[in-house]
């Protein structure tokens, strides 16, 4: 018998609470940063000074705005665990009738219907998703088709140019400070919604739904309608997104927001989100926003064909999401989390 | 002996001759982020004898097991199983050392049927993946005998396993023990979603591994079990090996006494509670159907704690569940403070102030994304905001308050899916209490939780009925609610059959009402 009578050794857990192995934890964490790195480096080595200039950081800050606020719009659908790739057809809706509707005769009226055709399409997904327990890709298939074809049968696949073009281009064209007042308007959903996912009692529930959604429910969350105002509040940023559309364009055209799903969904990963929901950060999904924009704007200017530049985006997102995994698995052997708990 | 046994022995890899050494694990040590689980740890194992393995919760017996059965890494030092070259590294090395482990939630597979799962093993071993390849007999007689071996005779081979039962389904995973080769067998904490008809079972199966040579490890708290079953018991505290002792030479309450590092003391019988003649009871059922449960009335007087037992399947769990919003009544009335209320949902019941004590804390208890702060804040989360938005200060005020009180092991930024079963308890506990509720449930409060949580746990609930609340605890053991309730129905069949004072009824009577026909 191996009787082991020695005194049992003091046991005590230490917690992990200095500041200064917090920052390097973070900064360990944001691998998305080190790939935007990567890319600003090889920007500037290769067209540094068209890059940095002052009109080209303009014209990507305004690329950015229109897919950084459907990139939010994505990452919160994501961290309930759901997936929405009707983003972009909604998208097109949301600007083609906002362009069309009564000739478009102002900017303002421009908004109120984008935003409520954007709510009109998260509501009926968010609806079919929450309510009748469809699944999300389903739904969201259905309604990419369905929205794409309302955009074609709309404008009969020509451009609709709104009454009010020249305001709508002018606004546009408006900046606060130098920074680009879409940029602005991006950055502020950003902040509303990092608002809304860390600091308040919706935003904790979304997180609770997408990581445990039985213990959700056990626990009294109302697990359907907090669903269903996910997929609205997603449906209200795509129409916002088809409104700044309009602003930077001046014309609703029928492939406005097309193949923006994919970007969309890349970015809210390489940032950092798991798809099946319950952990991933604003911040990560306006690094992901970045990332995406600057590869587009370097593959102009590198005078890569269109027809490769679509290649090259899908590539990288190869890329980055094998990088995110390589780096989850190195997590797991350092920490060994036990995966059992999973 | 069920036949595949011989074949076993015949292929030589089970063929330890009793007493030698099984295993030898030498300063293992296992840290988990905040948690230092085990911290060098020396044990050995000897073939045909069981070796009981126990401790207080987050003592690191359930991580000594997953570390044999090489299901999580060592951080340091090793393991060696005789006649395995080499220290084992991982799961698979193990299985093919001779480890064969049972875990706590039984890996049963829902689509396949009983006979399969009784193979499932073998089904993977086979590395002939032909088509047309001989495949194993999964309805034959051979597998009828190994269910009959673990109790469930009655069982069709051909049945889909989706609609057992908990303790069916821990009885069909340890069914395997009969067709896999092994030399080791680790019971981890098996008993804990068994009800006690199954525990004969459980030791006859334990006694024909013996027989065979088997190295036997039982992890448990449960030390009526340990010493029904074990010739050798390991004492752990707090990640260290406090001492293995002989277990003819030792009793409960030495090793109590070891586990949890000084004396039990007693539980102290609630104080009876004498409800006035017009008093308006908590809560009111009458007549409730839903799941199996069939018709059942009672009343939960203020200040009362009343015990609801019954086997597995008697509709205990039903009730519980249906008066707490988690499933919907499919006929009754509910009524609190002598107002009917409707439960469609848990949001309902959470608003009128029913809490729900899951029985199923992996599945149902926390968030596995959230640390211990987010799980304790997350029912009682909009008391602590204004118009939606959380008052980041007073919530970690509380949870920091909170975290001491009910003495959780870990910090708030400690994810509660990495701490030990008892500290998931409270941390669930914490959570529903902190709402205030009027009324609880809870559905097996100490299920998987050693002596000392199990006694803290008593006392929150002792304190909460002294607050004037109404309590209903289920439990499948009879002892718990004897020495925790002031009054105990027990269920058979979806109706509640009888009525006891604690005071003067006694375990047997308790199963044996939930058991016979005659009440």
């Amino acid at each position: 018998m191996t009787a082991t009578p020695k005194a049992p050794p003091v046991h005590h857990h230490e917690e992990d609470t200095s500041r200064g192995n917090a920052v390097s934890t973070w900064v360990k964490g944001q691998y998305a940063l080190y790939i935007l790195l990567a890319l600003l480096i090889v920007a500037t080595i290769t067209r540094g000074s068209i890059f940095w200039g002052r009109t080209n950081l303009t014209n990507l800050l305004l690329q950015m705005s229109i897919i950084g606020v459907v990139v939010l719009a994505q990452l919160i659908v994501v961290l309930t665990g759901g997936i929405d790739i009707s983003v972009g057809s909604a998208l097109g809706l949301a600007a083609v009738v906002a362009a069309g509707l009564f000739d478009g005769p102002s900017v303002l009226l421009g908004l109120v219907v984008a935003l409520a055709i954007g709510a009109a399409v998260g509501a009926v997904n968010g609806w079919l998703v929450a309510f009748r327990g469809l699944e999300p890709f389903i739904v969201t298939l259905g309604m990419l088709a369905l929205a794409r074809g309302l955009v074609y049968a709309y404008g009969n696949g020509i451009p609709i140019n709104p009454e009010a073009a020249d305001s709508y281009a002018r606004f546009g064209q408006s900046t606060l400070l130098g920074i680009p007042v879409l940029a602005i308007i991006w950055l502020a959903m950003a902040g509303l919604i990092a608002f809304l996912l860390y600091r308040t009692v919706w935003g904790r529930r979304v997180y609770a739904i997408g990581s445990n959604v039985e213990a959700a429910r056990s626990s009294g969350i109302p697990v359907k309608s907090t669903l269903w105002s996910v997929y609205i509040l997603a449906g209200l940023l795509v129409g916002l997104g088809g409104w700044l559309f309009l602003a930077r364009f001046a014309s609703g055209t029928s492939t406005a927001g097309s193949l923006l799903e994919l970007e969309a969904i890349a970015a809210v990963v390489i940032g950092g989100a798991r798809l099946s929901g319950g952990y991933g950060k604003v911040f990560g999904a306006v690094v992901g926003t970045v990332i995406f924009a600057v590869i587009a704007n370097l593959l102009s200017l590198l005078n890569v064909s269109t027809f490769l530049q679509d290649a090259f985006r899908g590539g990288l997102i190869l890329v980055a999401v094998t990088l995110a995994t390589v780096q989850i698995v190195r997590k797991r052997k350092s920490t060994s989390t036990p995966a059992a708990a999973h | 002996m069920v036949v595949p046994t011989d074949e076993r022995e015949t292929e030589g890899s089970g063929a330890a001759k009793p007493g030698s050494v099984a295993f030898t694990a030498v300063g293992v040590k296992k840290h988990y982020p905040g948690v230092k689980a085990l911290d060098g740890v020396d044990l050995e194992g000897y073939a045909g004898s069981v070796l009981g393995v126990c401790g207080a919760n987050g003592a690191g017996k359930s991580t000594f097991a997953k570390l044999l059965a090489g299901v999580e890494t060592l951080t340091d030092g090793e393991i060696t199983i005789s006649g395995f070259p080499h220290p084992v590294r991982n799961a698979a090395e193990a299985e093919q050392a001779g480890v064969l482990m049972m875990h706590q939630e039984p890996l049963i597979i829902d689509d396949f049927t009983v006979g399969e799962n009784v193979w499932l093993y073998k089904l993977r071993e086979g590395r002939d993946i032909r088509p047309w390849a001989t495949k194993v007999d999964t309805n034959g007689a051979a597998t009828r005998e190994v269910l009959q071996g673990v109790g469930l005779g009655h069982l069709s081979t051909r049945q889909l396993a989706r609609g057992l039962g908990p303790g069916q389904r821990q009885m069909l995973s340890l069914s395997r023990a009969a067709v896999t080769k092994h030399k080791i067998m680790i019971l981890d904490e098996t008993t804990a979603s068994t009800s006690e008809e199954h525990f004969n079972d459980i030791l006859s199966l334990v006694k024909r591994e013996k027989e065979a040579g088997t190295s036997i490890i039982f992890v448990s708290h449960r030390l009526n079990e340990v010493f029904a079953m074990c010739d050798r018991i390991a004492v752990l505290r707090n990640g260290t090996l406090v001492k293995v002792l002989d277990a003819a030479e030792t009793d409960p309450d030495e090793v109590t006494a070891l586990m949890i590092g000084q004396a039990l003391k007693a539980l102290d019988r609630p104080a009876p509670v004498h409800p006035a003649p017009d008093q308006v009871p908590v809560l009111s059922v009458r007549d409730l159907h839903g799941g199996s449960a069939n018709g059942v009335s009672f009343d939960v007087n203020p200040g009362e704690i009343l015990g609801l037992y019954g086997l597995v399947g008697s509709g205990r769990s039903s009730v519980a569940r249906t008066i707490t919003g988690q499933r919907p009544a499919a006929g009754g009335s509910i009524k609190l403070h002598g107002n009917e209320v409707s439960l469609p949902n848990p949001t309902a019941a959470v608003a009128k102030g029913i809490a729900y004590l899951t029985e199923d804390r992996r599945l149902e208890g926390f968030v596995k994304d959230f640390d211990n702060g987010e799980n304790m804040s997350l029912v009682a989360l909009p008391q602590m905001a204004t118009a939606g938005v959380v008052d980041g200060k007073r919530e970690k005020t509380r949870i920091r308050e909170l975290i001491s009180e009910y003495q959780v092991k870990g910090g708030t930024k400690t994810y509660t899916r990495n701490l030990s079963g008892g500290n998931q308890q409270k941390v669930v506990v914490a959570k529903w209490l902190e709402t205030d509720p009027e009324f609880v449930v809870l559905d097996e409060p100490t299920k998987g939780i050693d002596v000392g949580a199990r006694s803290n746990i008593y006392q929150i609930i002792h304190s909460v009925a002294a607050r004037g609340k109404g309590i209903l605890v289920v439990s499948s053991e009879a002892e718990e609610l004897l020495s925790l309730c002031h009054r105990i129905l027990v269920m058979r069949n979806g109706e509640i059959v009888a009525e006891f004072d604690p005071e003067n009824a006694t375990t047997d009577d308790l199963v044996r009402t939930a058991l016979t026909h005659e009440g």
